[in-house]
């Protein structure tokens, strides 16, 4: 009843088309600010995440430099490892383990023939960038499945088919090609299945399940345990400096030039940075056109503040009646520019899917916080503005 | 609660009240609850400068003015109005009605300003024994200065008080009207047990008065 009363005696209505300009202006802010908060959140999560097929966080193989002076020595001591691990640019460090046995390949199928020894490695799951289900084994399954390097598929369609007059093969048609793994054991050869179920660009090599390869290491390896010569780290920054120089210091060497990825993180550095700095500034005016409407509302009812007042009405009540008057139009802004935000995350979820690349469906938990926190600041501010043009009209 | 005045000298008008006795100004003087004062004066000897002092309006002068003991100049902001909320209640002479409202909305107002003492149909009845009924739902600027003055007196009677401060309160009203408002009064300072201070510029007989001052 007295807010009615308050609302005929101080109009907030004038200067009306200030005060929208001054909500849009705010909201365009506070999406440029959260979207930048949300970007990085993605940009962290792909950074960390162990279910991205083409994670931005940068994989190296390190092995030792084969040069005149190492041929035939370049597997890995254990010294050497742990010294490697305990380097802070190393975030996770798994080795490679490779089979004790021989091995080879062949195609069922006749249309596609093929015959091959290979060799096979496993490493920690978590190290690897290909999502499938079909990625385990154990002794009762039927088949073994592989990672095979993208490049692989690459020279046999690019290289050998051409040159041969085979037909090209795509992705899906090798994920569909039974094939017969041939492991030679004393008295003979064991057949089994083979399936390939994802292909790598992380690891140059055939992978197996870590399972598969510790069992069919004890069950048909020959030689006597090999050392390890290849480890795959994971490290925030491959330019690093230190790194690379650790690596020379050391006489390792590592594969891929992963220049690509730094690539991406300028990009997103830029418009994260931009999108922060322009919304910081578009934020920082919202609040002085709120700051200076208030003055005006205020102002402009002064006589009757000062006669509310004289009556005994309470600079908190008016405080309060204020307040009630212009946040909530800012819990609503916030609230909107969330579900926009949410919005455009799930487009750009699918939009990313399509190229491998996996971000949450939902905005981040550091997005919310960041809207509680500009939303805790336009309070602070509103509310402080409130106080001090009361107290200066009483 | 307690009023009490120590030498209190407005300093625009310090010359001036210097030179002549004054019942209030420069003494020692204090107001027990519940009664009823009679404050007579003639023009520009200061009653409603002395009326704005007790109430908080102005603060230019000498001297102090206690409520409940306490300094009236240390209670400011949320405490000045808790105070003028609920236990000090004033008609002004000036009237002070917020002209765009009508005249049961000024009213209304200061019923609700704390936890209302009395029902919305108070109003209707004071407005019914003070005349003005027809006038509530006009605006209070077009408003004749005799019914403003009713309907200052009626927004007065709206909050619970111990003290109402009444200045010049029946200037715009004839006899009929003023014994009218007089009875209101009495009723409702009866009914509070609380005490007024009225000031005027004759003596009268409106109320059974419990002291007389000259200012």
């Amino acid at each position: 009843m007295l807010n009615q009363l308050l609302k005929k005696l101080i109009r907030t209505g004038s200067g009306r088309t200030r005060f929208i300009l001054a909500i849009v202006g705010l909201s365009v802010a506070l999406l440029l600010i959260l979207s930048a908060v949300q970007l990085q959140s993605n940009y962290n999560d792909l950074l960390h995440s162990k279910t991205n097929q083409d994670s931005i966080a940068n994989f190296l193989v390190i092995n030792k430099a084969v040069t005149d002076k190492t041929v035939g020595a370049t597997s890995l001591t254990d010294a050497e490892i742990t010294d490697l691990k305990r380097q802070p640019f190393v975030d996770e460090m798994g080795v490679l383990t490779p089979s004790r046995f021989k091995v080879a390949a062949q195609s069922i199928s006749d249309k596609i023939p093929f015959y091959s020894d290979i060799f096979f490695e496993s490493v920690p799951d978590e190290f690897i960038d290909v999502k499938s289900d079909d990625w385990k084994w154990d002794e009762h399954s039927n088949f073994i499945p592989m990672i095979v390097p993208n490049q692989f598929l690459d020279m046999y369609n690019f290289g050998f088919a051409t040159s041969q007059d085979l037909p090209q093969l795509t992705q899906e048609l090798v994920k569909s090609l039974p094939i017969e793994i041939r492991i030679k054991d004393v008295i003979g050869r064991v057949t089994y299945y083979g399936k390939v179920v994802g292909f790598s660009d992380r690891i140059s090599s055939v992978l197996v399940p870590q399972p598969f390869m510790d069992w069919a290491n004890k069950e048909y390896g020959t030689t006597v345990s090999s050392k390890a010569s290849r480890v795959v780290i994971r490290t925030k920054d491959p330019g690093n400096p230190e790194l690379v120089g650790y690596l020379k210091d050391h006489g390792l060497t590592t594969d891929a030039d992963k220049t690509r990825f730094s690539k991406y993180r300028q990009v997103v550095d830029t418009v994260v940075t931009i999108s922060w700095f322009t919304g910081a500034v578009m934020l920082l005016f919202a609040l002085l056109i709120f700051t200076l409407f208030i003055q005006l509302t205020v102002a402009s009812c002064k006589e009757e503040i000062n006669l509310l007042i004289t009556l005994g009405t309470a600079p908190k009540q008016l405080q309060r009646f204020l307040m009630n008057q212009f946040f909530p139009p800012n819990i609503l802004i916030v609230a909107l520019t969330l579900i926009v935000l949410a919005v455009l995350q799930l487009l750009l979820k699918y939009f990313l899917e399509a190229q491998h690349i996996y971000i949450s469906s939902f905005i981040a938990a550091s997005t919310f916080v960041a809207a509680v926190f500009i939303l805790a600041v336009l309070w602070l501010v509103n509310a402080m503005t409130i106080k001090k043009y009361i107290a200066a009209t009483a | 609660m307690q009023i009490d005045l120590k030498n209190i000298v407005p300093i625009p008008l310090k010359d001036k009240f210097s030179k002549r006795g004054s019942d209030i100004w420069n003494r020692e003087l204090s107001f027990s609850s519940g009664e009823w004062v009679k404050v007579k004066a003639p023009s520009g000897t200061g009653k409603t400068t002395f009326i704005h002092i007790l109430y908080k309006l102005r603060g230019d002068y000498e001297g102090s003015v206690c409520w409940q003991r306490k300094e009236l100049r240390q209670i400011s902001g949320d405490e000045l109005a808790s105070l003028r909320q609920h236990k000090l209640s004033v008609v002004f002479q000036d009237l002070r009605l917020f002209p765009n409202l009508t005249a049961r909305e000024n009213i209304e107002l200061k019923r609700v300003m704390q936890a209302p003492v009395c029902e919305s149909v108070m109003i209707d009845e004071m407005a019914e024994r003070l005349g003005i009924t027809h006038i509530l739902q006009q605006r209070a600027g077009l408003c004749s200065y005799g019914e403003q003055q009713r309907v200052a007196i009626v927004r007065s009677l709206m909050q619970p008080f111990d003290w109402l401060l009444m200045d010049e309160p029946f200037s715009h009203l004839d006899q009929d009207n003023i014994s009218r408002a007089a009875a209101l009064i009495e009723e409702e300072c009866s009914k509070r047990k609380a005490g007024f201070l009225l000031t005027d510029l004759d003596e009268d007989a409106h109320f059974k008065y419990s002291r007389f001052l000259n200012l």
